[in-house]
């Protein structure tokens, strides 16, 4: 049904969060992604929140989130007759994405080496908290296991508070990302080919680039990169803040600035400008302050965090403090998008701390049109999701229809493209099978 | 298995991205075969070529950032200027000959360069070209400068990341930059290029650094929209598990993070740790757990600050309860057993850095195991190679554009 530029592609999506935003992605691309749940539901239609906070396995925002343009059919796999349907719908599938527990869909008969018998042009892809082997693999996980073990929550939050665990299952949106990625290079060396190959992603793994340098700094200069929560502590122990570059409060709410490092954006005498303009600027337009600006460049600021001149921290810091208290007092009189719009014109890195309403009342998104209004019927609404993430010009993605209803495909599924017959639907049903 | 096995053995990228997220992109790429050349200039360098982290025991030098040489793993460099006339001729000549054309400039800066979507199609009407700009090729705000340490605020996830008593400062890192951005990018590259492989037909690809990350707070957006609710941060809770957090362990700066979702789970997690107060009436159900958090998270703390946070992970994941180590670099790059039996980080010599560490790719395919192939290029490292064999020019064409500061 749809024109993406993945529509000669069937995918079965077993049960399980991890896996949903690869199917998501599939989906809107324009594969034919199949949903297989459980009698009763996968198990994120639990997951809040939901539509109007009412708890019901059809209204679930968290499973709406990740199963748009997915079809959806109910599989008991604990049932032999399950299980024969899995194994005639994995004959014609190109995909399947597994997010079970090593060792799992093997305990079924339906492992990767009893499917590819079946259908050697499978590309079976696993999505497992630490992979399929090694001395972990058994590990149970979660997104905050993920995030812990991959060594990138060590790095979020301040030093006195535990790290922080980043906002949303990000384990499932990087190990998604990277899965889909691993399916669509080996469907590429399956078109070449003719067979099928495992695509095996950890968590773990999937999210371990996101310690950005702090691997190379151990690497290179056994050097231990720590959370720093806001601005810089000196080896001293004193803490301090490069005037222009963190998060500051401003009339309604925060924003980050990014002001006077170089090579990005406009130095800070911009916004010392600003501010005069606005009769801001206190003292700093004195010409010995031009000459302190002058001398805050990356060789000073290497300086004092290498605390290896105590007197040079000595010097800088309370000039620090006096400009930084000046630049919070202009900040805070203005709202954030007032702040960001206005300072980027004038070349500054000036970003608002965007609450989720900001961003869907963002003026680039909006004018780009990026949001895609999706109507759901049985909620007699219309729900407004973020689009695609990227744009094929030639083919785009795009959300071709809402999430699915559970088991909404079954007949189409079962019926017209499996063959089975009105009696044997029923009968399975029946058994509770489907 | 040999390199002439891998899925992408064929492709040539022509990469004009620099720093993160579109040199992260176009390695996973080189690591499943394909041809990737960096076209760098010594005029203006990648930024990333000039930032620490860099060997201790070295002066800086423009070949060994480790910032840079993670994201440029098996890939070759080309140096070229693009202030000349001929280089831009020659980078033109360059994607003609190349499948893939990349680059993350700020708008505009292909277009001064001559190198539109429609001059390239010109002279390869079947490219894919990728463009990752912050904000996207139209649009009131097209012009906006960032990147990733931008972007985390931008999107929504520094809003929503940490501890509520705190100010919203983000994750640390330049989140997206690492895996979001350049993992979108991959696929919608993919996508295109199996695409182009079945039909004949590139396109252009553009993927908005803004639209990308918006993406990963989508349960937050669905919820204003649809609810008008404006989630905040939680810290290290969720609604629907509990405990859920990082707990104190004895050392400097360890901690252990410990998930517990099932009734099941809970009573494991009693059985282990054993103390009085996990028999009490009030912790017995997910509600009365949530409604004395603090207290819990207390209690626990007590009984996890008496020991090592590994120990306290392998005993509950003995018994069947989701713990894990807040590992540090030094944990995942030098301790982690798992990790190292994996063999996830590779290490390979470098001309310059010597033998370093590398990530290993984000995925694992198992008839045809990519991977980093090579250390990362030095400056203008096959510059020869791309002249002779890629442009197919002659000893005498090459000496003259060295001699005219071409090839810088």
């Amino acid at each position: 049904m749809s024109e993406g530029p993945l529509s000669d592609l069937r995918v079965l999506e077993l049960p399980g969060a991890a896996g949903a935003y690869c199917g998501k992605l599939l989906a809107d691309l324009g594969a034919d992604v199949i949903k297989v749940e459980p009698p009763g539901g996968d198990p994120s239609r639990r997951l809040p929140p939901f539509f109007h906070d009412d708890p019901h396995p059809e209204k679930s925002l968290y499973f709406f989130a990740f199963n748009t343009s997915k079809r959806s059919i109910t599989l008991d796999l604990q049932r032999a007759d399950g299980r024969a349907l899995l194994r005639r719908l994995a004959q014609r599938a190109d995909v399947i994405i597994d997010c079970f527990p090593p060792g799992y869909m093997e305990s079924l008969g339906l492992g990767y080496q009893s499917l590819r018998q079946l259908n050697p042009g499978l590309v079976y892809c696993s999505i497992t908290g630490f992979g399929l082997w090694g001395p972990h693999a058994h590990y149970k996980s979660s997104d905050l296991i993920a995030v812990a073990m991959s060594g990138m929550m060590y790095l979020a939050g301040f030093p006195e508070d535990p790290p922080n665990r980043p906002y949303g299952d990000q384990s499932h949106y990087c190990a998604s990302v990277q899965a889909c990625a691993g399916i669509l290079t080996a469907l590429i060396g399956r078109d070449r080919s003719g067979r099928g190959q495992l695509v095996e992603v950890s968590m773990q793994e999937a999210l371990a680039m996101n310690q950005e340098t702090a691997m190379q700094y151990w690497d290179l200069r056994r050097e231990l990169r720590q959370r720093q929560g806001e601005g810089r502590r000196l080896p001293s122990g004193e803490w301090f803040r490069v005037p222009g570059i963190g998060t500051y409060e401003c009339a309604d709410g925060h924003v980050y600035l990014m002001i006077g490092v170089p090579g990005f954006g406009a130095p800070i005498s911009v916004l010392i400008q600003w501010m005069a303009e606005e009769g801001m600027a206190e003292d700093l337009t004195a010409p010995e302050w031009q000459d302190v600006f002058s001398r805050l460049d990356l060789r000073l600021l290497a300086q004092l965090y290498q605390g290896a001149d105590t007197s040079a921290a000595q010097e800088w810091i309370p000039r620090f403090r006096h400009v930084d208290r000046i630049i919070e007092r202009f900040v805070r009189s203005k709202r954030k998008q007032e702040l960001y719009e206005e300072g980027q014109r004038r070349g500054l890195l000036v970003a608002p701390v965007n609450s989720p309403r900001d961003v869907l009342e963002n003026r680039q998104l909006n004018e780009r049109g990026f949001f895609q209004e999706v109507e759901h019927p049985e909620l007699g609404a219309v729900i407004r999701y973020p689009g695609p993430p990227y744009r094929l010009h030639g083919t785009p993605a795009r959300i071709w229809r809402r999430p699915p209803r559970i088991g909404e495909h079954n007949r189409e599924v079962y019926l017209e493209e499996l063959g089975l017959t009105e009696a044997e639907l029923a009968a399975l049903a029946g058994a509770g099978v489907i | 298995m040999t390199s002439d096995d891998l899925p992408l053995k064929g492709i040539r990228v022509a990469d004009f991205s620099w720093f993160g997220a579109g040199p992260i992109f176009t390695m996973a790429l080189a690591h499943y075969g394909a041809e990737v050349i960096r076209v760098e200039s010594q005029i203006r360098p990648d930024g990333l070529r000039l930032t620490q982290p860099m060997p201790k025991d070295k002066p800086p030098g423009i070949n060994l950032s480790g910032y840079y040489n993670n994201f440029n793993a098996g890939k070759l460099s080309f140096s070229l200027n693009m202030a000349s006339q001929q280089g831009r001729e020659l980078a033109l000549r360059l994607i003609a000959k190349s499948d893939i054309v990349a680059e993350n400039f700020t708008p505009g800066t292909f277009e001064k360069w001559g190198l539109t979507y429609e001059r390239i199609l010109q002279v390869k009407p079947d490219i894919i070209m990728v463009r990752e700009p912050m904000q996207g090729l139209t649009g009131p705000h097209r012009d906006f400068a960032g990147f990733g340490a931008v972007i985390t605020p931008l999107a929504g996830l520094s809003y929503l990341s940490g501890f509520p008593h705190r100010p919203p400062v983000g994750l640390g890192t330049n989140y997206t930059d690492y895996v979001v951005n350049p993992g979108h990018a991959l696929v919608a590259t993919l996508a295109a290029l199996r695409y182009r492989n079945r039909t004949g037909k590139g396109q252009l690809i553009e993927v908005a650094q803004f639209e990308s990350s918006v993406n990963v707070i989508s349960v937050a957006l669905l919820d204003c929209a649809a609810n008008g609710r404006v989630q905040e941060r939680q810290g290290n809770r969720l609604p629907y598990a509990c405990p859920h957090g990082a707990y104190r362990c004895l050392g400097d700066d360890r901690w252990v993070a410990i998930a517990v979702f099932t009734d099941d789970e809970w009573e494991a997690f009693c059985r282990v740790v054993g103390e009085e107060w996990t028999r009490e009436e009030r912790f017995a159900t997910l509600l009365g757990r949530k409604a004395h958090e603090d207290e819990l998270d207390r209690l626990i703390e007590s009984w996890t600050s008496q020991r090592e946070a590994e120990e306290v992970m392998e005993l509950l994941q003995a018994a069947g309860v989701a713990a894990g180590v807040v590992q540090s670099a030094a944990d995942t790059l030098d301790r982690d057993p798992h990790l190292k039996a994996r063999g996830y980080y590779h290490y390979l010599e470098h001309p310059e850095a010597g033998r370093t560490a590398y990530d290993g790719p984000g995925f694992r395919l198992s008839d045809t195991p990519g991977g980093p192939r090579g250390p990362a290029p030095l400056l203008g490292q096959h510059t020869e190679y791309v002249c002779k064999e890629v442009l197919g020019l002659s000893d005498d064409e090459i000496a003259d554009l060295v001699a005219e500061g071409v090839l810088q």
